[in-house]
C-alpha cells in the first residue's frame, strides 16, 4: 500500500511540473495586471523550440554531444521563444491597448499552430521525426542524487526527480521571495492592483509590465519544454501539449495567485491527472479530468466570498493602463 | 498611427502563422479540373483520403500515408490525382471533407478513422457515382448503398505474433498494454497480443488500461510508467503515438509498438512493431475501380496476403530463438493449422467458451475457434465480445 502511494505521488510531480511552470509563469504575468491566456500557446513553442535547439545544437557538434549542454540550450531556448509569444502579447495589450483576452486566445491560437508546424516542419527535415539523441535524453531523465537517494521512502520520494521539477520548485519559492520580500516585488504588485497609484509614486508602470509579462511567456515556454523532452522523452508529438497550458490558468486560481502555494496545487492537479492509473475508484474516468476545473469554481466562488484581497486576481487584471484616463 | 501600422502588421505576422499551422490540413489542393464523362483511366482518376491526423503523429496516419504513396507509387498516379485531408476531426468536419473531396472531383474517397463511418453513410448517398471505402467500420454490409465499403485487416493476427516476443521477452511474466478505447477493436488486439505470449509463457499475465482517448501522448506516457510501477516490464499498446516506447525506454522496460516500428524513437526499449499495410487495399480498390469491376463490400486480408505484419526487428533486444518461433506461429497461422482464437486456449471466468452469438444471430464460434475479422462471419470489423475478458488478463477500468 505505501509502496502504491509513494509510486503515485512520484508520478503526480512528474505529471504536475509542467502545470507549476505554466502557472508560475500566469501569476508573474498576472501580478503585473496583465491576464495572459496564451499559456497554452507560449508553451507550445517553447516545446517545440526547446528540443529543436537541443536537437540542431546535437547535429552542429556531431556524435559527441553533451547532455548538459544540450539541456541548458533547450532551457534557454525555450525561455527565449516562450518569451517572444509573451513579447507579441506585450506590445500588443501594453502599448497599443488591445484587449487582453482576446490577444491571449490569439495566441494560444498562433503558439499552438506554430508548435506543430515546426514539430512537423523539424521532423520532416530530419527525416521523419525530430528526436534527440542519448546523451540528451538522459540528461533530462531522473537525477539519482547521492547518498541522499539512498535514504528508504524519502529518497524515492524526494531525491529522484529530474532537474526541471527541482528548478520549478526553486523558481517558486523564489518568486514567493521576490513578491513579498523584494522592493521590486513589492512595486510589480502595486502596478498589478492599481497601476495609476503606482505611477504616481514614480513606478514605471510600462516597464514593469513589459518585463513580468515577457518573464512570465518564459517560465511557460520552459513547462512546455518539459513536455516535449521529458514527458515525451526527447521526441517531437504533434498536440503534446494538448490543454495542459489551460489547466495552469485553472492551478493560478486554485492556488490564489500564490506562487508557493501552487507547488502544492501542481501536486494535486498532477495527482488528479494520474491517479484513475493507480488506484481503482468505482467512479467514472471522466471525473477525474473534470476535477480539477470543478475544484478550481469552489475556490473561485470560496475566494470570492472571503473578499480577501491577499488571495485574489490583482485588480487591474483584463484591463490595459492608459495614464490619460486616470 | 505609427503604432497602428504596427499593430496592424504584428496580426498579419500572427495570421501568417496561424496559415502555416494549419496549411496541413489540405496539403494538395485540386488542381479544379473535372472529372470528366470520359472512361476512367490512370490518366484522370482522382483519389481522396481523409486521415484523423497527419504523418507527424508517427502512428496510425501516418502508417496510413505510407500506404497512400505505396498505391500511388504502384498504379503511376501523379501528385494532383491523390488529394489528402488531414486532421480531419471525427465531427461534422469530416463531412465537410468529404464533400470536398467529391465535389472535386474524386471518383474514390477513402476514409481511415472508425468515427468517419456515419458520415460517409450520410454524403455516399448523394454522390451516388463516387465509391467510399471506409477502413475499421462496420455499416457497409447492411446498407442499401452500393457505393459504400467498409475495409480492414487482420490486425490481430500480428498482434499475436508480437505477443509471443513479449512472452518470451517478459522476466517479471508481466505484460503492461496501453489501450485506447474499450472497443471491440482495441479488445480483440490485446487478447491476441496475450494469447501469442501465453503461448510460449504459460505463467505470463497481463494488465490493461485505457486511456479513454485515440490520441493523447501525454496520458499514454503517464498509463506506460503506471504499468510499469505496478511492475511490468513488456509493454504493449494500441494507441497512436509512441510515447509508450520512450516511456518505457526511461523505466529501462520493453516496449512493442503498433503502427510504425518506433525502434528510431526508443532505440533502447523498442523491440518491433505490428502495422497494417493499408496499400494493398487502396491499390486493390482503385485497381478495381479501374477495371470496372465492383469493389468487395466488405474485405479483409491478413498475414496471408502481407495485409498484416510484424516489422523490422531491434536485434539486440530481441530474445532467443523468438524470431524462430514467430516464423513458425506465422506460417502455422498461414497455411491454417494455428487459429490465434483457438477457444481450447483461454477461458472466460474459468469457462471454456463454446458460443457467441452476434445482434444478427450469426455463430461465432466453429470447428473449436472464434472467427475474427471474416467475411461471413462479423465482416472485416473485430467482432471479438467487449466483455469476454480472458483469464490472465485484469483490466482496470
Amino acid at each position: 500500500m505505501l509502496n502504491i502511494i509513494l509510486k503515485l505521488i512520484v508520478a503526480a510531480v512528474i505529471a504536475g511540473t509542467p502545470l507549476l511552470l505554466g502557472a508560475l509563469g500566469e501569476i508573474l504575468t498576472e501580478k503585473s495586471g496583465n491576464t495572459n491566456l496564451g499559456v497554452e500557446g507560449m508553451m507550445y513553442m517553447g516545446a517545440v523550440s526547446g528540443i529543436a535547439g537541443a536537437y540542431f545544437y546535437e547535429k552542429a557538434v556531431g556524435g559527441n554531444a553533451n547532455g548538459v549542454v544540450g539541456a541548458l540550450i533547450a532551457l534557454l531556448i525555450s525561455f527565449l521563444i516562450g518569451a517572444f509569444g509573451a513579447l507579441i502579447y506585450a506590445f500588443l495589450t501594453i502599448t497599443l491597448r488591445a484587449n487582453q483576452n482576446v490577444t491571449g486566445l490569439t495566441l494560444t491560437i498562433f503558439g499552438t499552430g506554430f508548435g506543430n508546424f515546426f514539430g512537423d516542419y523539424f521532423g520532416k527535415k530530419a527525416g521523419g521525426s525530430l528526436v534527440v539523441g542519448d546523451a540528451i535524453k538522459s540528461a533530462f531523465q531522473g537525477v539519482s542524487i547521492p547518498v541522499l537517494s539512498k535514504i528508504p521512502v524519502i529518497g524515492k520520494l524526494l531525491f529522484n526527480y529530474n532537474w526541471i521539477v527541482y528548478f520549478a520548485i526553486l523558481v517558486a519559492i523564489a518568486m514567493a521571495w521576490f513578491f513579498n520580500k523584494s522592493r521590486v516585488g513589492l512595486n510589480l504588485r502595486a502596478v498589478g492592483e492599481d497601476p495609476g497609484t503606482a505611477d504616481a509614486a514614480g513606478i514605471n508602470v510600462t516597464k514593469y509590465k513589459y518585463i513580468a509579462t515577457v518573464v512570465g511567456g518564459g517560465i511557460c515556454g520552459i513547462g512546455g519544454m518539459y513536455i516535449s523532452m521529458v514527458s515525451q522523452g526527447g521526441v517531437w508529438v504533434y498536440d503534446c501539449v494538448s490543454g495542459y497550458g489551460w489547466l495552469a490558468v485553472a492551478l493560478v486560481i486554485f492556488a490564489t495567485w500564490d506562487s508557493s502555494r501552487a507547488i502544492l496545487v501542481a501536486l494535486v492537479f498532477g495527482a488528479l491527472k494520474i491517479m484513475r492509473f493507480y488506484v481503482e475508484l468505482p467512479i467514472p474516468s471522466q471525473f477525474y479530468d473534470m476535477a480539477p476545473y470543478i475544484v478550481t469554481i469552489l475556490v473561485l466562488i470560496l475566494t470570492s466570498m472571503r473578499e480577501s484581497r491577499e488571495h485574489a486576481q490583482p485588480k487591474s487584471c483584463g484591463t490595459n493602463y492608459f495614464r490619460e484616463e486616470r | 498611427m505609427k503604432k497602428k501600422i504596427i499593430g496592424a502588421l504584428l496580426s498579419v505576422v500572427m495570421i501568417v502563422g496561424l496559415v502555416a499551422g494549419c496549411s496541413s490540413s489540405s496539403s494538395d489542393s485540386s488542381s479544379g479540373s473535372s472529372a470528366g464523362s470520359d472512361a476512367l483511366s490512370k490518366d484522370n482518376i482522382k483519389v481522396g483520403f481523409v486521415y484523423i491526423g497527419d504523418d507527424s503523429d508517427q502512428g496510425y496516419t501516418s502508417n496510413f500515408m505510407d500506404g497512400t504513396k505505396e498505391m500511388k507509387k504502384a498504379l503511376g498516379l501523379s501528385d494532383d490525382q491523390v488529394i489528402e485531408k488531414t486532421n480531419v476531426g471525427e465531427d461534422s468536419s469530416c463531412e465537410t471533407a468529404l464533400r470536398e473531396l467529391a465535389e472535386g472531383g474524386c471518383n474514390i474517397i477513402f476514409a481511415t478513422s472508425f468515427g468517419f463511418e456515419d458520415y460517409v453513410m450520410e454524403v455516399a448517398g448523394d454522390y451516388p457515382d463516387v465509391q467510399f471505402c471506409h477502413a475499421t467500420g462496420y455499416q457497409s454490409a447492411a446498407s442499401e448503398l452500393a457505393n459504400v465499403h467498409n475495409y480492414f485487416s487482420s490486425i490481430y493476427e500480428a498482434r499475436y505474433l508480437t505477443g509471443i516476443i513479449a512472452g518470451m521477452k517478459t522476466e517479471t511474466n508481466k505484460i503492461g498494454y496501453v489501450a485506447a478505447m474499450p472497443y471491440s477493436e482495441v479488445i480483440s488486439g490485446y487478447t491476441a497480443f496475450y494469447l501469442g505470449a501465453k503461448s510460449v509463457n504459460p505463467d505470463v499475465q497481463m494488465e490493461v488500461q485505457y486511456t479513454n482517448t485515440w490520441n493523447d501522448a501525454n496520458l499514454e506516457a503517464q498509463l506506460a510508467q503506471a504499468l510499469v510501477d505496478d511492475g511490468c516490464d513488456v509493454i504493449g499498446q494500441h494507441c497512436d503515438s509512441a510515447a509508450a516506447a520512450t516511456t518505457a525506454e526511461k523505466a529501462g522496460v520493453w516496449q512493442i509498438g503498433y503502427n510504425t516500428n518506433m525502434i528510431d524513437k526508443a532505440p533502447k526499449a523498442s523491440i518491433t512493431s505490428c502495422r497494417c499495410d493499408w496499400g494493398i487495399y487502396a491499390e486493390y480498390a482503385v485497381q478495381s475501380l479501374l477495371d470496372g469491376k465492383e469493389i468487395d463490400k466488405d474485405w479483409s486480408q491478413g498475414l496471408a496476403e502481407n495485409a498484416v505484419l510484424v516489422t523490422d526487428y531491434n536485434e539486440d533486444l530481441m530474445p532467443e530463438g523468438a524470431a524462430d518461433a514467430v516464423e513458425k506461429a506465422k506460417q502455422s497461422i498461414i497455411d491454417g493449422d494455428l487459429h490465434v482464437f483457438d477457444t481450447s486456449t483461454f477461458t472466460v471466468d474459468g469457462k471454456e467458451m463454446t458460443t457467441y452469438k452476434n445482434d444478427f444471430g450469426t455463430e461465432f464460434i466453429k470447428d473449436g475457434y472464434f472467427h475474427e475479422q471474416e467475411i461471413g462471419y462479423g465482416g472485416s470489423s473485430p467482432a471479438f465480445p467487449s466483455d469476454w475478458i480472458i483469464d490472465g488478463i485484469t483490466v482496470k477500468k
